[in-house]
């Protein structure tokens, strides 16, 4: 057994246990960090797959910034676990078990020799060959236009974040003339029209109530 | 001539539909005029069509495909011969007559719009059935006509013997339409299209096929089903007894749809489908049996109706069963042809009746009438020409095509021509009878209209009326005619009379002018199909054939002619010379009389195995069918079923996240565990 | 490396570039006069929209064009689909100015997110690629997220919104794996070479099906087919109504466009599986849909529980393509083109029937609630007729466009030797035309509870009647659409 293999086999089993964890933990906290712990993982995995540039944006992007403003968010937020744990488990089983027949389906079914990995053999590579400039050839010139769409979905990101965050305080006590000006009766006023009771009505009713 | 063909039946639609839904903002005169002027148009450029039909461009081809569903093309077209123009020119004209007709006969009703919006659709609907070159589209106009006469009938519907009547009329339709629907079912199953010529084309191989199920010959069990549909609309036994109880409805309608046209249209469709009826000899003599039974025996119920309108319907009822034993006969173009003058003449005599009705105060028994003749010249005058062309008088126009219908009989040799000879000449001896006695009790003999009792009948018929008249207000000039019952009888407005004059015209004359061409020439062309070797019966005609005039000689030395003469003369003893007999004849004939009196017990046998055999069948089927199946597992199972549905969508539909991503992976679960062995 | 690029070819995507130029103007221009000229974005936006039916009318030529390392198309298909998106965007517009503006939601933020999730919904519609059919859902997808979040001091649409969010992000995830699976197998992301390697054969078909349950997984949530159907109801009920009548409209055009694509052009060689699948979805959404829509009472909800039904049809279509493994090109088209035709009548039906909702809402009231259509009649005849219209034509009543679309797709299912479903498909839709029927019968026999006068804008109203008379009209005149639809088909596949 050479070294990638066993490293391979290492950062497997690491990164499963640690995802494992992220949703078994009690503690948010831990949750997250054990997520930065995949997350290591998985780049030393793309790492091992000759992706370098892919597994260094990983731990540059998720880790050293997503993950960090995960976990001030965490920490700020007052979540309060148990509360969010009930029930957690009495939907266990059922969940467990068709989550875990999946599994085995899907393990069967994934288990290498349906593949035909022998078709995509790796590309032995010189050891100077730059995966950076070779995704970037490709971004810009094939996937040119995915790559404009990411960014337009970015924009999207933006627009709906600023949306739906930025608010005008409340507690200001500034007036606004426009708005009081802009008043119709109709938004303040509705008159109905109601059958007005009729008087022998509320003699019986005045009477029911003199007997009780 | 695309468009103008397509104009012709729009013309009346657009009419219609202003009428109907505008017709409180165009009013009463604008709806008559925008519904007349519709048909109007549609009759002059029938004639432009005629005109162009004549000088030999026929046309069939489909205006707008509607649908195309793989295989079956669902089209409006056009196949524009001569006997559709034939048809058009006569829908139209009669049409347009009534329109005119209707303007003083309903000048007094609340519904007017709505009659005329009716009316206009009606003729709409017609046109649409005999323009058409496909069957879809004649089932649409079959169905069409049988709407707009099912809310004629019941157009005065606060009367409860109008919805009795327009119901009895759907109800004994629905099972002509149901053989009708078979036939042309059998026709797409076997020929694969609805297309008329494509079918014709492929009349050979439908010949050839024996039906399945049966295991008659298909041809026959498609032109039995085709003759079902026809027996319906046409009123032959037994499937009549709707049309006498038509006449419920008002008599422009009576006159227009249950005299002219739309009864007329099983004839038409099976002269329209001769080339397949001329393959079957079985289903010929069919048609030939059941119009000989309804020729005769209709007419004899003519003789005892005291009500103007029914008489007149037995009449019609008895000239229908003429015109199918021609057919039977393969006579097409005869019936066609007696089709046509019967639409004047019978036109005439029930707008003849209408108006009677209208000088008598909206009475309508003939016992109560008498010596109109003086009160009512223009009708009078009318009324006897359209008789004598009814009863055949020679160089009328009933003449001639009753005379050839009888000598089409005589010469066929299809079996049941022997009994259908004896019944066409029997019938013309009852016809001349019925009809004079009418005659001469209405417009000759003592003035009766001063003995009529108030009959619960039209009494409850004119406070309907006038509730409706009071409550629209509008009717206050031309009410007076209601509110003095018993005054002199008076003639009616020119709107009336003109059409009576416009129709005599054509029911004296058309049959002299036209006979030659028609029966003789080669009027029809391509339209009609008939087999000469095997049904010989207008080549035999056409031998003996030596012109109109001098057919009408002979005419007066023949048979029927005596029959006519003596029936008239017999109805002239009976009800103006010795008016007491026929009462005596009552009394010794009673059984017959009881009889006749029940119209032969159709409509207690109807009602006595159909509808209480329908009863006793739904109730059964209540019992088991809807408390236990519809209201049990149906309704109340689809109302359960909805509940459960209900509570475990509620489940599910819990507003909860988690639950509904759960749902989602197990639906993907599903489908993999589905799928996990066809991999 | 470099000097073997060329600049790909930027015609055949004019509108996508048009669209997005003018977005940014919208954008600019909001941020500027904004606050002072509230009209301005939504004009701009009208405008834009216009701009884009009119360079895609333009550059319409029938031909099927590829770009972008044929990443993109544009056939005949898409330039169809994509003038109804238009179109159908354009209506939303209309109906729902007056209701955004009683409500202060009329901000340019929202005429912006319109705007993308119209360029999402151009981008799947066009796309020819498994990378861009994704990029296209999640485009549309946020879009929508934030609209639908945008009336943000209501609790009841945040929430829809987060649920739409969690569970379309897990749709996502579905459809990504199922794309990657079959990347795996196929070795391409373009739907052609999918095709293509599939005709080939040299991919496994245990894993291709396996991708392929993931796929039809994600192309069900978005279509909204039980089980995958959840989210609809939730999400159209507490999303302003505005938005409701977005979700409900133009999105299911670049759905159908989406199933077609991946699982007509990429996917053919699984029919049989896919086909399979989709029946067994379309009998539970017909029957779920139908039933649990009796059971409401806000009419916003019983449309969600109509569109999952309606969908269902709709697929139905979609499945009868081919019929016992034979590939027939006429039967295909006829079928596809069915579902097509169902779509756009559903599209156009859908926008009546949610605009009926907004005419009747009016500032400070929404008028959700069956109960709001009481009386219609009474207060507004002619509306209670395009009510009546739209929903018999929902219901499949013939005459109306409804019937023939439902028609059409029985019609194929039954020659694909699908009768026992076809047959159940009517029982449910009898058992549906019920709910229907309630609406017509609260508007025309039942007193109003509601007396207020109706006070839409005059442009909204003359829409709305136009939109009820199309329903009618198309109904009268079923072949035109039809043909245009089969037409489409024949020159796109």
């Amino acid at each position: 057994m050479e070294l990638k293999t066993i490293l391979f086999y290492l950062f497997a089993v690491i990164m499963v246990f640690a995802a494992l964890r992220v949703v078994t933990a009690r503690n948010p906290v831990h949750a997250v960090l054990f997520l930065v712990l995949a997350f290591f993982n998985a780049a030393g995995l793309w790492m091992l797959l000759q992706a370098e540039f892919l597994s260094i944006m990983l731990v540059m992007v998720y880790v050293g910034a997503v993950m960090v403003l995960f976990l001030f968010v965490v920490m700020m937020l007052d979540i309060n676990i148990e509360q969010m744990r009930k029930g957690f488990w009495t939907h266990l089983p059922l969940g467990a078990g068709v989550g875990l027949l999946m599994v085995a389906e899907m393990a069967v079914v994934l288990s290498g020799r349906y593949f035909g990995l022998q078709n995509f053999p790796p590309q032995n590579l010189p050891a100077n060959h730059s995966n950076t400039k070779e995704l970037a050839r490709v971004m810009f010139t094939d996937y040119v236009y995915p790559f404009e769409l990411a960014s337009v979905i970015l924009l999207v990101a933006v627009i709906a974040a600023v949306m739906l965050t930025q608010r005008t305080r409340k507690d200001t006590k500034g007036m606004h003339p426009n708005d009081q000006i802009a008043v119709k009766r109709n938004d303040r006023l509705r008159i109905v029209r109601m059958v007005s009771e009729p008087p022998e009505v509320q003699a019986v009713d005045a009477k029911a109530e003199e007997k009780s | 001539m695309k468009t103008l063909y397509l104009l012709i039946p729009l013309a009346p639609l657009f009419g219609a539909i202003l009428a109907g839904l505008f017709g409180k903002f165009i009013g009463r005169a604008g709806s008559h005029v925008v519904t007349v002027l519709g048909v109007a148009i549609s009759f002059v450029l029938s004639v432009i069509v005629w005109k162009d039909v004549q000088a030999g461009h026929t046309f069939n081809g489909s205006v707008y495909t509607w649908l195309e569903t793989g295989g079956l093309t669902l089209e409006v077209g056009f196949l524009i011969d001569r006997l559709t123009v034939m048809m058009m020119l006569v829908v139209t004209f009669v049409s347009l007559m009534v329109h005119i007709y209707t303007i003083g006969y309903m000048a007094d009703d609340p519904g007017y719009q709505r009659f005329f919006s009716y009316i206009s659709l009606f003729t709409f609907s017609m046109l649409m059935l005999v323009m058409s070159n496909n069957f879809v589209q004649l089932f649409f106009g079959w169905e069409a006509v049988g709407l707009v006469s099912y809310l004629l009938i019941g157009f005065w519907y606060t009367r409860p013997t109008a919805i009795y009547a327009n119901l009895k009329a759907f109800l004994v339709n629905r099972v002509g339409d149901f053989g009708f629907l078979l036939g042309i079912g059998l026709i797409a199953a076997y020929a694969g299209s609805l297309d008329y010529a494509t079918v014709f084309a492929k009349r050979n191989e439908l010949a050839a096929i024996t039906e399945t199920v049966t295991g008659w010959p298909l041809i026959t069990a498609i032109c039995i089903c085709l003759f079902i549909g026809a027996m319906g609309k046409s009123a032959q036994v037994p499937l009549h007894v709707w049309l006498p109880d038509s006449m419920e409805g008002p008599t422009p309608i009576s006159a227009l749809i249950h005299a002219a046209t739309m009864v007329t249209a099983g004839i038409f469709m099976v002269t329209r489908m001769s080339p397949l009826f001329e393959l079957s000899d079985t289903a010929l003599s069919f048609v030939l049996v059941i119009g000989s039974i309804t020729a005769l025996f209709m007419g004899f119920l003519g003789i005892i109706q005291n009500d103007i309108k029914r008489v007149v319907a037995y009449s019609t009822l008895s000239q229908l069963g003429y015109m199918t034993v021609a057919l039977g006969v393969s006579a097409y173009s005869v019936a066609v042809f007696h089709l046509m003058t019967h639409a004047f003449f019978k036109a005439l005599l029930f707008l003849g009746a209408g108006s009677v009705i209208m000088g008598c105060h909206h009475n309508q028994d003939i016992r109560y009438m008498g010596g109109l003749k003086k009160y009512m010249p223009i009708t009078w005058i009318t009324s006897l020409l359209g008789s004598l062309a009814l009863i055949g008088f020679p160089f009328l126009s009933g003449f001639y095509s009753k005379d050839s219908i009888i000598e089409a009989v005589h010469a066929s040799h299809i079996a049941g021509s022997g009994f259908a000879y004896f019944a066409v000449v029997a019938g013309v001896f009852i016809t001349a009878f019925y009809s004079f006695r009418m005659y001469f009790l209405v417009f000759h003999g003592n003035e009766r209209y001063d003995q009529a009792p108030p009959d619960p009948h039209h009494a409850a018929h004119d406070d309907a009326h006038h509730a409706d008249a009071h409550d629209t207000s509008h009717a206050k000039g031309h009410d007076d005619h209601h509110e003095d019952h018993g005054g002199k009888p008076h003639e009616s407005p020119w709107v009336v009379t003109l059409p009576l004059v416009l129709l005599a015209i054509p029911s004296v004359l058309i049959g002299f002018f036209t006979i030659t061409p028609m029966l003789f020439g080669d009027w029809f062309g391509g339209a009609v199909v008939i087999d000469a070797v095997k049904h010989p019966a207008m080549a035999h005609m056409a031998k003996d054939f030596h012109g109109a005039s001098a057919m009408a000689i002979h005419g007066m030395m023949t048979l029927p002619f005596f029959l006519a003469i003596s029936g008239v003369a017999l109805s002239w003893f009976f009800y103006i010379k010795r008016p007491d007999i026929p009462a005596a004849i009552l009394k010794a004939a009673k059984p017959i009389h009881t009889l006749l009196e029940n119209k032969y017990y159709f409509d207690k046998f109807n009602e006595v195995v159909f509808a209480a055999g329908a009863r006793v069948i739904g109730h059964g089927l209540w019992k088991v069918g809807d408390q236990v199946l519809i209201d049990g597992v149906m309704v109340n199972g689809t109302a359960r079923a909805v509940g459960w549905v209900a509570s475990v969508v509620r489940l599910f539909q819990s507003g909860r996240v988690f639950q509904y991503a759960f749902g989602m992976i197990f639906g993907v679960f599903a489908l993999l565990t589905l799928w996990f062995n066809r991999a | 490396m470099l000097n073997n690029f060329v600049m790909p070819d930027l015609y055949p995507a004019a509108p996508e570039i048009f669209l997005l130029c003018m977005s940014f103007l919208v954008l600019f221009v909001d941020l500027i006069f904004g606050a002072t000229h509230r009209g301005l974005a939504a004009l701009l936006t009208v405008v834009t929209l216009l701009g884009c039916a009119a360079i895609t009318i333009v550059t319409a030529d029938g031909h099927t064009a590829l770009t972008f390392s044929n990443m993109f198309v544009d056939d005949l298909l898409a330039d169809f689909l994509k003038l109804v998106t238009y179109l159908a965007v354009i209506v939303v517009l209309v109906y729902s100015r007056q209701y955004l503006a009683d409500r202060g939601l009329d901000r340019g933020e929202f005429y912006l997110l319109v705007l993308y999730a119209t360029l999402g919904m151009m981008v799947m519609i066009s796309a020819a690629n498994f990378v861009t059919i994704y990029l296209g859902l999640e485009l549309l997808s946020l879009s929508l997220y934030a609209l639908v979040a945008i009336d943000r001091n209501a609790s009841r649409a945040t929430e829809a919104a987060m649920k739409y969010f969690v569970l379309g992000a897990m749709a996502s995830g579905l459809l990504l794996y199922g794309m990657s699976m079959i990347y795996g197998a196929t070795g391409s992301l373009e739907i052609g070479g999918v095709a293509q390697a599939m005709h080939h054969g040299q991919s496994d078909k245990t894993i291709l099906v396996f991708g392929l349950v993931f796929l039809v997984a994600g192309v069900a949530f978005k279509l909204g087919l039980v089980p995958f159907h959840m989210w609809i109801p939730d999400v159209y009920h507490g999303a302003p109504t505005a938005v409701t009548l977005l979700i409900g409209s133009a999105p299911k055009l670049a759905a159908f466009a989406m199933t077609l694509r991946l699982l007509v052009y990429g996917l053919f060689g699984l029919a049989d599986d896919w086909q399979k699948m989709l029946l067994l979805m379309a009998v539970l959404s017909i029957g779920l849909g139908n039933l649990a829509a009796i059971a409401q009472t806000n009419i916003k909800r019983m449309l969600a529980y109509s569109t999952i039904s309606h969908m269902g049809f709709m697929i139905l279509g979609l499945m009868s393509g081919v019929v016992g493994g034979v590939v027939d090109p006429f039967t295909a088209v006829n079928a596809y083109s069915s579902a097509l035709y169902y779509t756009v009548a559903y599209v156009l039906m859908s926008l009546g029937a949610f605009g009926m909702v907004l005419l009747l809402s009016r500032a400070g009231y929404e008028a959700e609630n069956l109960d709001d259509f009481r009386g219609l009649n009474q207060r507004s005849p002619w509306f209670a007729a395009v009510m009546l219209v739209i929903m018999f034509s929902m219901a499949g009543i013939p005459f109306f466009v409804g019937f023939f679309a439902k028609f059409a797709v029985l019609l194929a299912a039954i020659k694909a030797g699908y009768t026992v479903v076809a047959v159940v498909a009517v029982m449910f839709s009898l058992v549906g035309a019920f709910y229907y029927l309630r609406v017509v019968k609260l508007m025309y026999f039942d007193a109003p509870v509601d007396s207020a006068p109706i006070t839409a804008p005059m442009d909204m109203r003359i829409l709305l009647s136009i939109n009820g008379v199309a329903v009618a009209a198309f109904g009268l005149f079923p072949d035109a659409l039809m043909s245009l639809c089969t037409t489409t088909l024949l020159r796109s596949l």
